[in-house]
Order: C-alpha cells, then sequence, then structure tokens
C-alpha cells in the first residue's frame, strides 16, 4: 500500500517535472528568439535570486516573469505526452522585392515570405518497455530533475550560439529598423516542411534525460546559415509632404476623408525614428497593437487618418493597402501579450510596415474620446487661430474650426468676425475713405479697419512691408488719425479678455491687406479716444491691442521702421499721394484690395453690433472731424 | 566515482585575444557545472561575435579574472609554448585524520582541459612586406591577414564551446547531487601552468596522485 501510494506521489512528481520542463524550454526558446517576448534586463537592476518567484526556480534557472502568452500556451499544453513543436520562423522580403519597396504594398513588390528556419520539438517520449511497476528509487525522480537541470543549460547556451540569434539580437536592437522580422509558432504537430527547407537544414539533438516510463528530448532542425536572406536595415524614407491638405478634424469631425487605392506610396513605414507619426493612415490600427484592441470593431476598415494633435503633422490620406495577412500572421504567432510586451513587439515586429507610435497612448486618445469619430478618421490638428470667446488655452491647439472659410476674411476671433460683418454692411464707405471727402465715412472705415488690421497685424508685417505703407498712403492720415485713436481705445478695454498672440498665426491670402494701418491707428487713437462711445469699446478693444502690439513689435525690416517714422508726418498731412514720402511706393490697386478687406471687417462689426453702432456714429459725426 | 576528462580542441590564439578566449570557455564549463539556482547572464564577447553565458556570481567572476591574468603573466615569460588552462571540479571528502595528515581530499570528478597556442606577433610578414616590390602597405596586409585569422579563431571557438555542450549533455551520470545552494554548486579548481619550467609536468603528476586511489596519497 505504501509502496503505491510512493509510487502515485512518484509519478505526479514525474509529471510535474515533464511539464515544467515542457514549459521551461519554450520559455528559453522563445526569450532567445522573439524579441517582443524577451526580457529586456538591460537596466542593470535585477531582482535579486533570492526573490525570485518560486515559479521561476523550477530547474535553477532564473529567467525572469513569463510572458502571458506562455500561461495561455501552457493552459493549452495539458497533455505531457504531445510533443511540443516550436517553429521559429523569419518573415523577410521575397526575393523580387527592393529593400527600399514598400513590405506590405498591394503592388506585388516586396511581399513578406515566411521561412521556418528553426523547429524545436521538446518531448516526453513515454517508453512502452518499461513497466510501470518497475519504477527505480524514491530519489529517481531527483536524479531525473538534476540531469534536466543540465539540459536546459545546454539548451540556453545553444540559443546563443545557433545563426538566429544574430537575428534576434539585431532585432532587439532599438536603434534599427530592420525589413525581417521573427515569430513563432507552437504546435502539437509539426507542418511538412518544403523538400527546399528541408536539404539545407541540419539536425541537432540534445542526448535525452532518462526518465522513468520514458524520456525527455529536445532535438533541432535548423538552417545552419542565414546568408541567403535579404535582411538588412530598412531605409527611411523621407517624410513626404502633403500638398493636398484637407483640412482639420475639428472643422469636421464626422467627416469621411476619401481613401485611394495606393495612396502615398510607403511615406511612412520604416518611419520609426522619425516620431512625427506621418504614418500611411490605414496602418495606423496595427501599429499598437493595445489599441487595436480599443478600437477593434474599426481596425481594418476604418482608416485612422493622420496622427494625434500633439504631434502637429499634416493629414495623410488613407491607405487602403493595409496588410491584414501580415497582421494575421502576426496574431497568429504572437499570442495576446501584456500591453508592456505590445509595444515593444510593434517596435520590433511591425517596424518596416508599421510606424510604432512613440507612445501607446494615441490609439487611447481617440477612442476614449470618440471612437466614432476615431473611426471616420481624424487628422492632426494644424496650427490654428483660436475662437478667444470659447478660451485662449483650449483651442490654441484644436484645428481651425472655420478650416473651409479659412480663406475669408477675418481670423477665428469673433472679434474678426464682427470686423468682417461691418464691413460687409458698408462697402461704399469703404471707397469714399480714399477721398478723403467724407470724415464721418471715413472714419467708420478706418474704425473698423483697425479692428480688423491689428488682428492681422504681425502677419502683414511680415509679409510686406510696402503694402503696409502703401496702405497709410491710401488712408490718409485723418482718417488713419481717427482710427488709431479708436482702436486704441477698444484694445485697453479687450486687452484682459483675450491675448491676441495668436490671432496673427493666419494665412495671408486676404488678409494681410488691411494690417498695415495698426502703426498709425494707434497714435491717431489718443486724438479721438474720448470720441468714441463705451458701446464699441468690445470692438474696438481688440483693435487697440493689436494696434499696441505692432506699435510694441521690433521691426522686421529697415523699410519698417524708415515707413514708421515717416508716418507721423503722414497723419497730419492729409494726404493720399504720400506714398513718395514713404520707402516702398503704393499702388492703387493694393490700395483697393486693403479697402476691400476693410470693408468685409466693417460689416463684420456692423452685423455683430446691430444698429446701435451705426446710430451713435451717426449721432457723432463731428467726432470724426479732424 | 569516475573522473571524466575533456580535452577541448586547440586553439590558436594572438596574446591579446587570450583573455576574451578563455573568458568564453571558461564560463561556458561553469555555467553548466553550477547547478544551483542562477540568473544567466549573457555576455557579448567584446572580440568575437559570440555571446556566451556566465552564472552572475561575482566571487566566481573574480576568481576567473585573476586566473586569466596569471595566465597571460605566465605567457608573456614563456612565449611560443603550447600551453594548458585546466578546469577541476572535485569533491571534498573528509579523510580520516591520521598521524601525520589531517587533510581534507579532494575527489576530482570531471576535468577540463583548454589548450591554446599562443602565437608570436607577425614580425616576420613586415619583413618580407619590406622587402617587395609590390606598392602594398604593409599594415594593410597584416590587417587582413588577422582579420582571416580572426575569423578562423571565431569559428574553431564557437566549435568549441558546441563541444563543450556536447560533452555536458552525454556525461551526466558522474556529477555528484546538486547541493541546495545558489550560483556555483560544486567546488573547482583552474589551475594553470607554474613558473618553473618543468612544472607543467609536475601538475599532471600532482593531478594524478590527488584522483588516484586514495591509499596513494598517505
Amino acid at each position: 500500500m505504501a509502496l503505491q501510494g510512493s509510487s502515485q506521489s512518484e509519478s505526479g512528481r514525474h509529471e510535474q517535472i515533464i511539464s515544467q520542463f515542457l514549459l521551461k524550454s519554450l520559455h528559453i526558446i522563445l526569450d532567445s528568439r522573439i524579441p517582443s517576448l524577451s526580457r529586456h534586463d538591460l537596466s542593470g537592476e535585477l531582482t535579486p535570486v533570492s526573490r525570485v518567484r518560486k515559479s521561476d526556480k523550477w530547474f535553477n534557472l532564473v529567467l525572469g516573469e513569463r510572458p502571458a502568452s506562455l500561461e495561455d500556451l501552457n493552459f493549452w499544453h495539458r497533455n505531457v505526452m504531445d510533443p511540443m513543436i516550436i517553429d521559429v520562423i523569419l518573415v523577410h522580403e521575397g526575393p523580387s522585392s527592393s529593400a527600399t519597396d514598400d513590405l506590405y504594398t498591394t503592388s506585388g513588390v516586396g511581399v513578406p515570405v515566411e521561412t521556418v528556419i528553426e523547429r524545436w520539438v521538446v518531448q516526453y517520449e513515454p517508453s512502452g518497455t518499461v513497466p510501470p511497476q518497475q519504477v527505480e528509487a524514491p530519489a529517481s525522480y531527483k536524479k531525473m530533475y538534476q540531469k534536466a537541470i543540465v539540459l536546459l543549460r545546454s539548451l540556453y547556451s545553444i540559443m546563443r550560439l545557433l545563426p538566429a540569434y544574430r537575428i534576434f539580437k539585431q532585432l532587439s536592437s532599438l536603434n534599427q529598423t530592420y525589413n525581417f522580422d521573427l515569430i513563432y509558432k507552437v504546435s502539437s504537430f509539426g507542418e511538412l516542411l518544403s523538400r527546399a527547407e528541408e536539404k539545407v537544414m541540419k539536425q541537432y539533438s540534445f542526448a535525452p534525460v532518462e526518465a522513468p516510463s520514458g524520456r525527455l528530448s529536445i532535438s533541432l532542425t535548423y538552417q545552419p546559415t542565414l546568408s541567403g536572406f535579404n535582411l538588412a536595415p530598412s531605409t527611411p524614407v523621407p517624410p513626404n509632404i502633403i500638398t493636398d491638405y484637407v483640412g482639420s478634424p475639428a472643422a469636421d469631425p464626422l467627416k469621411v476623408f476619401p481613401c485611394t487605392d495606393k495612396g502615398i506610396p510607403a511615406t511612412s513605414f520604416s518611419f520609426r525614428r522619425i516620431h512625427s507619426p506621418t504614418s500611411v493612415p490605414f496602418q495606423r490600427p496595427h501599429s499598437w497593437s493595445s489599441g487595436i484592441h480599443r478600437v477593434a470593431p474599426f481596425k481594418q476598415n476604418h482608416p485612422l487618418c493622420g496622427s494625434p494633435p500633439a504631434h502637429h503633422t499634416p493629414p495623410v490620406p488613407c491607405h487602403s493597402s493595409s496588410p491584414p495577412d501580415i497582421y494575421g500572421y502576426r496574431i497568429q504567432g504572437y499570442r495576446p501579450p501584456s500591453h508592456k510586451k505590445g509595444i515593444s513587439f510593434d517596435e520590433h515586429q511591425l517596424s518596416p510596415p508599421f510606424l510604432p507610435s512613440p507612445s501607446p497612448s494615441p490609439p487611447t486618445y481617440f477612442s476614449s474620446g470618440n471612437p466614432f469619430r476615431t473611426a471616420q478618421g481624424t487628422e492632426t490638428a494644424p496650427v490654428s487661430i483660436p475662437l478667444p470667446n470659447m478660451g485662449r488655452n483650449s483651442r490654441y491647439t484644436i484645428p481651425n474650426s472655420s478650416d473651409p472659410n479659412r480663406h475669408s476674411l477675418p481670423p477665428m476671433s469673433p472679434r474678426s468676425t464682427r470686423l468682417d460683418l461691418s464691413s460687409q454692411e458698408s462697402p461704399s464707405s469703404g471707397s469714399r475713405s480714399f477721398r478723403k471727402t467724407d470724415a464721418l465715412r471715413s472714419g467708420e472705415l478706418s474704425g473698423f479697419a483697425q479692428l480688423y488690421s491689428g488682428q492681422k497685424i504681425f502677419k502683414d508685417s511680415k509679409d510686406d512691408s510696402g503694402r503696409f505703407s502703401g496702405i497709410v498712403s491710401s488712408s490718409g492720415s485723418p482718417r488713419v488719425g481717427f482710427s488709431r485713436s479708436s482702436s486704441r481705445l477698444s484694445f485697453q478695454d479687450d486687452l484682459d479678455d483675450c491675448d491676441f498672440s495668436y490671432p496673427f498665426v493666419v494665412d495671408d491670402v486676404d488678409t494681410s491687406d488691411s494690417q498695415t494701418r495698426t502703426p498709425e491707428g494707434k497714435e491717431a487713437s489718443e486724438s479721438t479716444s474720448q470720441a468714441f462711445p463705451s458701446a464699441r469699446k468690445s470692438q474696438d478693444a481688440a483693435v487697440g491691442v493689436l494696434v499696441h502690439m505692432l506699435r510694441t513689435a521690433p521691426p522686421l525690416r529697415q523699410d519698417y521702421s524708415c515707413y514708421s517714422s515717416q508716418t507721423s508726418k503722414s497723419e497730419f498731412e492729409g494726404e493720399v499721394g504720400s506714398g513718395s514720402g514713404f520707402c516702398v511706393p503704393r499702388k492703387t490697386t493694393d490700395a483697393l484690395e486693403e479697402l476691400k478687406s476693410y470693408r468685409e471687417m466693417k460689416d463684420l462689426l456692423l452685423s455683430q453690433s446691430g444698429t446701435r453702432v451705426i446710430k451713435k456714429e451717426e449721432a457723432k459725426p463731428t467726432a470724426f472731424v479732424g | 566515482m569516475n573522473c571524466e576528462v575533456c580535452q577541448l580542441k586547440e586553439l590558436e590564439v594572438e596574446h591579446f585575444e587570450i583573455r576574451e578566449v578563455l573568458r568564453c570557455i571558461l564560463h561556458t564549463i561553469v555555467f553548466h557545472r553550477a547547478l544551483g539556482l542562477v540568473r544567466p547572464k549573457d555576455i557579448d564577447s567584446e572580440l568575437f561575435e559570440i555571446t556566451y553565458v556566465q552564472c552572475g556570481d561575482a566571487e566566481l567572476e573574480k576568481k576567473i579574472e585573476e586566473k586569466i591574468d596569471q595566465f597571460i603573466g605566465w605567457v608573456e615569460k614563456h612565449p611560443n609554448k603550447k600551453s594548458q588552462i585546466c578546469l577541476s571540479f572535485y569533491e571534498v571528502k573528509n579523510k580520516q585524520a591520521t598521524w601525520f595528515s589531517n587533510k581534507t581530499e579532494r575527489l576530482y570528478w570531471e576535468q577540463w582541459y583548454i589548450n591554446l597556442n599562443v602565437a608570436q606577433q607577425p614580425k616576420a610578414h613586415f619583413a618580407k612586406s619590406h622587402h617587395s616590390k609590390v606598392v602594398v602597405d604593409p599594415g594593410e596586409c597584416a590587417l587582413v591577414e588577422r582579420s582571416v585569422r580572426r575569423a578562423a579563431l571565431e569559428a574553431a571557438l564557437r566549435e568549441v564551446l558546441f563541444q563543450i555542450i556536447k560533452f555536458v549533455n552525454e556525461k551526466r551520470d558522474h556529477i555528484p547531487p546538486v547541493p541546495n545552494v545558489e550560483g556555483v554548486s560544486f567546488p573547482y579548481e583552474i589551475t594553470i601552468p607554474s613558473s618553473s619550467d618543468s612544472s607543467f609536468g609536475m601538475d599532471v603528476i600532482k593531478r594524478m596522485l590527488q584522483t588516484g586511489h586514495p591509499t596513494m596519497l598517505s
């Protein structure tokens, strides 16, 4: 009875050793071949041997934390009698591809090829000739265990001497991307190798460990040399400038951007070092394994165009040539990893075709906020002009919601919107400003124009100082003087409301015309500051701030300073044709353009303020008279 | 208990390659014989594209470095000689105390002989190239030759490591029971040729006496 009991415990012990042996050998093999599963104990901060977990002490070989995939495999491989066949597969470019081609384009070039470079067979071979009753001494499992320790040490050493280890080391390197990858496949039966493979592969077998009722064996079939494969660092593709930028997602979050079949070829593959993720959008779901799981419903068919806003990269048109097959291989060979490992997996295994985001969070960013939006397609937020009323900071990096209107005047601030309305409502008054006969009307225009010009003051000053001076000449001194005073008053009022540093980051297509008046406007505002009612503070304050900023801004060119020195003269001259006194002569057409912009600004202001402003202006016509 | 002996393939090394070659071989052997709880440490060889494994035992590493230093010193004093380093594993047996001796006996159960042939610096090649009329940089010739030799040595070293692994796997029955310790589980000894010219033979005789029948030592 005691013997039976001891034999049962013995057999239990044996089975436990066999099971752990299989698991340990699998851990050793994968740890030395699959970069994403290997432990990177490069920090030197290793857990002391004394604090190692019990499960890791098996066979006196501490390997570190087991990847989650190994636990799944352990669950799968319950029958210790089944052999465990581990294929180490090299994913590389086909022979017809060039090194610089995209690995996963639909053109057929660079089709990935999978080659089994190592096949490990770890198994417990039961011996039918040894009857179970003839069990050795109770210490037999100890002997078997000790021999298994030695065998696993040999396995560990030889993993580092085989040719595949060099590939593993290359892939483990964080400083380089390659056009190949290593994946694995574990099964209880081995798929037949091709004849070509069998011809070139060599066999190696470890001496088996004798065990009661069988023996533990490890054998290997491997490629003795890997020089025949096209294994090379992938060439980083230079960034491709997106010329057909289609706007920002904030403009139309639900807008679906069209996907072209081929899109931009390989603009972002092997972009690993270029951390601005200008990835081909369709690849994006695959570049983060954790992100893929989160946005699973959209991973295949909904391109993620663009990149995280933080990177401020232009959006990339959707690329439909995703490699679902390769992804399938990835998943096949890569059991669900921990997120931590998943990131490194992305980096090492997905590097050529996928652009791993430097941060694991981007999919989270999209998905947590608005998955549908993510699915539809998001774009990088360009630097845009925020709406002051909505809060400066919150909108500073949000894409310009008025993108479709970006070519229209004025910039994003509601103040500028009011300017547009005010300028539009009295187009005729704008034209009269050039005549200098109607002081009231010209004062109106100038007042409104200052609001608009003040917002774009930096913009135009950068572009063309000549144009700047031309506007002054066309506007004339009294008008400008009045507008300056008015704008100054309005600026002071609204200084606390918003910061006018950002509105100057605006398109310069049509908005540069009216900016030139601000220097004069500032000086003239003093004389007419008292004339303006407080009701216009909100509108004029913006202009005032802009004028102030323009005034205090350093000149960009000598012409500017030359110009500014001359403006004081032109203020009181009241001459339209004083352009000769300035450094750069202005043409009438330029002035007309500026007038147009002033009109729009005025219309905008008027529309916003309603008839109230207009009434007050009419009530005090004398205030504008010089 | 049998003493298993393994004679490793002879390696032709240059003076500056001795250290790295010995590190590879000694650490690999000890890793397969330090059967206590270890956390393996992968070491990339500085001279060769070989990764060998250490036990992670600082004391072991220190002892091996000391022995290598001693060996290099010996080689400098005895150039152009084939040398041998012996790594032995033994058990300590307490010999019954007698009137004249109270020693503990070492019972060697495994011995590894590392055979090195330290090559001289190729000065002759410089002389040849000096007299030749071919306009070739003599330094370049030496570099090419050195790289060829280095590649050959690397291949030979890899073969030696495979040889170790094979021997370790084939001979397992003679290993004593593993104590429940960390790191190096069995006492070991690294023997290098001593200073005297005739000492090498004496060392061999000493070992033979130690591994022989206990009665021989009395």
